[in-house]
């Protein structure tokens, strides 16, 4: 039987022991700045797929990100006598991650447009790299001119300058994606002919995946300056970075770095039989599948409570209250949850100064989320329980809420439990979502994966293959439950 | 002990309940009649405001529970009440349908409780039930069960509602036996049947309702044996 009553507690107790246990950026930083630390941290953030600039590497089993630009973050830091942290996420959220104020800089091969500038402020350029037109080895010849490029396909990564030059093509396709993993599986599955990429990145994709060549076409203005984001306004930090970069200029240290980097990356010698790779690379996924529980048992228990809570509010027949439940379901269930993970991660954070980590972020939105469609699914129990059993207990002299507690809710669940099942089945599955906050999660660490190893296929099926085996099991395991919560039924 | 003063009761626009006045005294076994949508249920569920009422009054041991800052729970611990659908918990076995009541509303502890519970099942034959289920019982062993758990709280007033109509017709015996028991020991009834023998057997009152109205009353005799007024006479002649 379900008891609410000895649940909630543990629930909580579940939630403090999980802050606890992540305290988060957040903190950290908070530490950092308040200077109370003998040592400063100084966040970095950084989209670690783009070699030789910032790409993972598999050091003794633990993934590792490395690349010129961290050599340039370790030397700043150093310069600043500061600890100095990584923060891995999509490129795309870097400047929303510097804005929010979770992380301090950037330094991503990051080109200072002045689109770009409006929002964030740069340091001295550090690094300019040319761009090249990457395509397929067989269409190495096709595209001697830019021109040839015309009205084609073209792939890039979404908000990369990349983009903008791809834009710049008269008539281009451009299909922007979010890791240049994609953008690379997109040209090797035909469906775009061309991609644009910095020149030492399309290198060190050559190099190590067959079928790729660079073309002779040169974008025009394909000087790419690269420079440091700060938050805008922070003078401070960007003359300790400038001081810095200037020390690295006048040695001339950025060109080595990128070769040092280039050398690193010489390519995982990923095995070719899946159950190797699988193996090669577990410690990966297992990080992933930690953080996949941990977020998906989180949101389905304060899903449930939190769903719990509105259908009863639903249902109270308090016409404004009702009208309360009711606007938070329509609008949890009629906006993507993309949409509310960025809203709840990036939005408050920007508007309201509230900063919650990525975990937490992905936690709460999980909750919602789910929540609203718990609700619903809780209102449809408690409306199809027997009027005659609230009436019983009412007779009985019980009040409303106790009723409600112990006669009419555990009924209802009972009698929705394989609706509640088939939630937490899509909650395991959504919480894939999270990665694209930064979150390491399971799909997070497969698309490490593939960046690492260069390969489209194998890290995705895993990820797949784990998905499948963790909802089997919450399947059978509620199949267990439902069984024992029928005990009444037995005739 | 109850006393109704002028009931009314709508739902919507259909007027179920036209003013009714009735007094059932202590120990008194009132046995409500009438033909189906005659009210004789709903004036039975406004007693102890299941139904709300929308017009009149309702005293219970002398306190108004119809007025809104009445606090209703605390009366209806002291007001058993018996449905026509038993409504027996189906999620939880025969002892916890009986002591969940006592345990949480009277500060029973778990084991008094129980052996409250127990003397009471022994009372009406079934202690060898309380380990099952709803389920697993019949008809007529689950209304004896729902007549337990109203007891278990000790109410000045039992309160039953059809409660032998969806009963195969062999269980009907059992619980009127239960309830006629219940009657001889003195507990104050308020009952509404169709079985007409048992109203002329245990009931001290008859009250004759008919399109929301009380249209005769008297003692069994009286009602069953002559009855004044032609509604009642009409419906006599058809059930008796």
């Amino acid at each position: 039987m379900l008891r609410l009553k000895r649940i909630i507690p543990m629930l909580l107790a579940l939630l403090m022991l999980t802050l606890a246990l992540y305290p988060g950026h957040g903190q950290a930083q908070a530490q950092g700045d308040s200077g109370t630390n003998d040592k400063k941290t100084i966040i970095v953030g950084l989209s670690a797929d783009f070699a030789p600039y910032e790409f993972m590497l598999t050091v003794d089993g633990k993934s590792k990100i490395v690349g010129s630009d961290v050599m340039i973050a370790e030397q700043i830091a150093a310069d600043m006598g500061a600890e100095l942290k990584l923060e891995n996420m999509p490129f795309d959220s870097l400047l929303p991650a510097l804005q929010s104020g979770r992380i301090d800089m950037v330094i991503s091969g990051m080109t200072p447009t002045d689109e770009r500038r409006q929002n964030v402020d740069f340091s001295d350029l550090y690094y300019i790299s040319k761009q090249v037109i990457l395509t397929r080895a067989e269409d190495a010849d096709k595209f001697p001119t830019m021109a040839e490029l015309e009205g084609l396909p073209i792939g890039v990564q979404t908000g990369s300058i990349q983009e903008e030059i791809a834009n710049s093509i008269p008539d281009a396709q451009v299909t922007a994606v979010k890791s240049i993993s994609d953008v690379v599986s997109l040209l090797l599955s035909d469906r775009v002919d061309a991609a644009v990429f910095e020149g030492p990145v399309a290198e060190a994709q050559v190099k190590n995946r067959a079928g790729l060549a660079i073309a002779e076409a040169v974008p025009e203005d394909s000087d790419t300056p690269m420079a440091i984001a700060v938050e805008k306004g922070n003078a401070q930090l960007l003359t300790d970075i400038n001081s810095t970069l200037k020390r690295l200029n006048d040695e001339n240290a950025v060109e080595g770095y990128i070769q040092a980097a280039n050398e690193l990356n010489s390519g995982e010698n990923a095995p070719s039989n899946i159950f190797s790779f699988f193996w090669k690379y577990r410690g990966y996924y297992a990080d992933g599948v930690q953080y996949t529980l941990l977020l998906s048992a989180l949101g389905v228990l304060f899903g449930f409570l939190i769903g719990l809570l509105v259908s009863l509010l639903r249902l109270s027949g308090v016409k404004i209250l009702k009208w309360i439940a009711v606007a938070y379901i329509e609008v949890l269930r009629g906006t993507p949850m993309l949409v509310q993970l960025l809203i709840i991660h990036f939005g408050l954070a920007s508007a309201f100064d509230i900063k919650f980590t990525v975990l937490q972020s992905g936690i709460i939105t999980l909750s919602l989320n789910s929540s609203a469609y718990l609700a619903e699914i809780f209102r449809a129990g408690i409306q199809g329980v027997d009027k005659g059993q609230m009436e019983a207990a009412r007779s009985l002299g019980m009040p409303r809420g106790l009723a409600m507690r112990t006669i009419i809710i555990p009924q209802a669940i009972k009698s929705v439990l394989p609706a509640i099942g088939n939630e937490f089945v899509v909650i395991i599955k959504e919480s894939s979502i999270v990665s694209f906050i930064g979150v390491a999660d399971l799909m997070f660490q497969a698309n490490a994966v593939r960046t690492l190893t260069y390969s489209g296929l194998y890290p995705l099926v895993i990820a797949a293959f784990i998905y499948l085996i963790m909802t089997l099991i919450l399947s059978k395991l509620l199949n267990v439950l439902e069984r024992r919560l029928s005990a009444g039924d037995i005739r | 002990m109850i006393s109704a003063k002028n009931l009314q009761k709508s739902f919507g626009k259909n007027q179920v309940l036209k003013g009714i006045d009735a007094e059932i005294q202590k120990g008194e076994v009132v046995v409500v009649i009438g033909p189906s949508g005659s009210g004789k249920s709903t004036f039975l569920r406004c007693l102890n405001r299941l139904e709300e009422v929308t017009g009149g009054e309702i005293l219970f041991e002398g306190k108004p529970i119809t007025d809104k800052k009445h606090n209703i729970d605390k009366t209806r611990e002291k007001m058993g009440m018996v449905f026509q659908q038993f409504n027996l918990f189906p999620h939880k076995t025969v002892l916890d349908n009986i002591t969940l009541a006592p345990t949480k509303l009277l500060g029973l502890s778990k084991a008094e409780a129980d052996k409250r519970a127990e003397a009471l099942l022994q009372s009406v034959g079934l202690e060898d039930k309380k380990n099952a289920y709803p389920a697993q019982l019949s008809g007529g062993q689950k209304q004896r069960i729902a007549i337990v758990r109203a007891l278990a709280m000790q109410p000045h007033v039992m309160l039953f509602d059809e409660p032998t109509s969806a009963l195969d017709p062999e269980m009907v015996g059992e619980v009127l036996d239960v309830m006629k028991k219940l009657a001889e020991d003195g507990m104050t009834m308020v009952i509404v049947t169709h079985e007409m023998g048992f109203a002329r057997e245990v009931g001290d009152r008859i009250l004759f309702m008919d399109g929301g109205v009380i249209v005769e009353e008297g003692t069994p005799e009286e009602v069953f044996g002559a009855p004044k007024n032609v509604r009642t006479q009409d419906f006599l002649s058809k059930v008796l």
